[in-house]
């Protein structure tokens, strides 16, 4: 069976998995920013919770699927 | 200055090497995505305004580096800058040696933040005693701003066209946040507005594949294929003085040094500019795109450091498209910064120089030697492991995120209006330049279209 692939900023994806991975990546950004404790610092800590919840979600995605390119290697002559 | 404050700020400019040099290598970050919304976690945080200015230039002299390595080893552009270089870069790669071309790159990135940095300083001096004559007219140089970038621009009527409706959306979105009370009065949004901007070409992408008959179109039956060169067997001198020869020096010398004196411009326009206009006179194609790319890695450091320095040190307004884009943290972020309180009027002489020079050698010294040796290795790593789809979902949900905290769920939406609209006009062809000058023009643009 032939996958389907569109490019996107240079780079093909497939677009299952490019909708998973942004529903999972905001899922968990927003997950910790409203986790964030509140307080007089509440914009910062959230900034925070936020940013880490959106490199978390990154890591999901990052273990969850593979890349969608062929990596080949010229010989040496 | 404390001691312990250097070793601090030699530890943030290290902090920055780390995380940019990761960042840089991943193809397609957008620099102003990457580091403005890390920069500001910085500044909400409240550490020493040094601290946070060294952070930055390690981070821009870093991520400037090291995007053009996928660029040239993979032909996946690192980042926007990055994407200057691309056709020269394939055209090296079919037809020359790109694991030498590299190491001539990183070596003319080293001696471009070696000349932009002293040189911007003192630029940044001389600008000094009529600041106070520049800033009260930061409005009305906005506005100025945004038509002459229309008018050097590859589109002028259409970039001209746009101002006007651009600065309309913005501003009406303020005033329909004020009304509903989700902003207070005294509060302007633009962080995630110029998010929006950044993020349009990709959400106008996206918006077109929901469209089925488009989405046909646009599918593709196999995967990208990249290929890797094959390693430069030659173990070669890491001194930049011996890896490229006296011509490529001075070229890309007096490419750095003429930036420095144009930092209003856009970025990306002048490294195209003076890259390709340089390199016109030499005959043989292999030699002209070697020039090319050696000129534009000196020429795109210089345009980050003066872009960043001029502005900040000698007039404390955004006054540049890297000052408004990537380095706006420092110069607004409410409510640890504004533009009558920020690294500018907090910052001595003798602070800025230090915390300047100090993110600048920390950056180069280690990604410089890092990059001559491990580029590829690092490429390979990155391309085998990290997949695209990661990358596009972490920067959309970094730009929600700074949406939803600057005024709410309706901004989310609004972010998305504006990233749609500014997203056409960029495929139509106006810049992120005019449309960032747009966003910043927009309060005295309505109040001449009001008056008038």
């Amino acid at each position: 069976m032939k996958h389907s692939y569109i490019k996107v900023w240079g780079d093909t994806v497939k677009p299952k998995t490019l909708v998973s991975s942004l529903f999972i990546i905001a899922f968990s950004t927003f997950f910790f920013h409203l986790l964030a404790p509140s307080g007089e610092n509440n914009d910062t800590l959230g900034l925070f919770f936020g940013l880490f919840g959106a490199v978390f979600g990154f890591l999901i995605t990052v273990f969850a699927f593979k890349p969608n390119r062929h990596i080949t290697e010229e010989e040496d002559a | 200055m404390d001691p312990v404050l250097l070793i601090f700020m030699v530890g943030f400019a290290l902090m920055a090497v780390i995380l940019y040099t990761g960042i840089g290598f991943i193809p397609g970050t957008d620099e102003t995505s990457v580091l403005m919304p890390i920069t500001l976690a910085l500044v909400l945080a409240g550490f020493e305004p040094v601290l946070i200015l060294s952070f930055f230039i390690a981070a821009i002299v870093t991520l400037n580096l090291t995007n053009t390595m996928p660029t040239a080893l993979v032909g996946l552009p690192g980042g926007v800058m990055s994407s200057a270089m691309i056709e020269h870069t394939l055209y090296i790669k079919a037809n020359g040696n790109i694991a030498a071309t590299i190491k001539k790159m990183a070596a003319a990135s080293l001696i471009g933040v070696l000349i932009a940095v002293p040189v911007s300083l003192l630029l940044a001096q001389l600008l000094l005693p009529v600041a106070d004559v520049i800033s009260p007219l930061a409005p009305w140089l906005f506005v100025f701003g945004a038509i002459f970038l229309a008018l050097i621009s590859r589109h002028k009527i259409l970039s001209l066209l746009s101002i006007l409706p651009l600065a309309i959306l913005f501003e009406s979105l303020r005033a329909l946040y004020w009304n509903l009370n989700i902003v207070p009065q005294d509060q302007t949004i633009t962080v995630s507005f110029f998010l929006g901007i950044t993020i349009g070409p990709l959400m106008f992408t996206l918006f077109n594949l929901l469209n089925k008959n488009i989405r046909s179109q646009e599918t593709l039956e196999d995967k990208n294929t990249i290929v890797l060169p094959k390693d430069d067997k030659e173990k070669t001198s890491l001194n930049p003085l011996q890896v490229l020869n006296k011509e490529e020096r001075s070229q890309l010398s007096l490419g750095a040094l003429i930036v420095n004196t144009l930092f209003i411009l856009s970025p990306v326009g002048l490294t195209i500019l003076i890259g390709e206009s340089f390199s016109k006179r030499h005959k043989d194609p292999l030699k002209k795109a070697t020039m090319t790319v050696i000129t534009m890695s000196a020429v795109i450091q210089a345009t980050y450091i003066s872009g960043i320095i001029i502005p900040l040190f000698a007039l404390g307004i955004p006054l540049s498209p890297v000052a408004i884009g990537p380095g706006a943290a420092l110069f607004n972020a409410p409510p640890v910064l504004s533009l009558d309180n920020n690294l500018h009027h907090l910052l001595s002489t003798t602070e800025f120089v230090v915390a300047t020079i100090i993110g600048a050698l920390v950056a180069l010294s280690i990604s410089y030697i890092l990059i001559s040796r491990y580029a590829k290795v690092i490429t390979r790593f990155i391309l085998k492991h990290i997949p695209h789809e990661s990358v596009l979902g972490l920067f959309i949900a970094f730009i929600l995120l700074l949406a939803f905290m600057d005024a709410g769920l309706i901004n989310i939406f609004g972010v998305l209006l504006i990233g749609l609209f500014s997203g056409a006009l960029n495929k139509m062809g106006v810049n992120f330049g005019v449309q960032f000058m747009a966003l910043y023009a927009a309060p005295q643009l309505m109040q001449i279209l009001a008056g008038g």
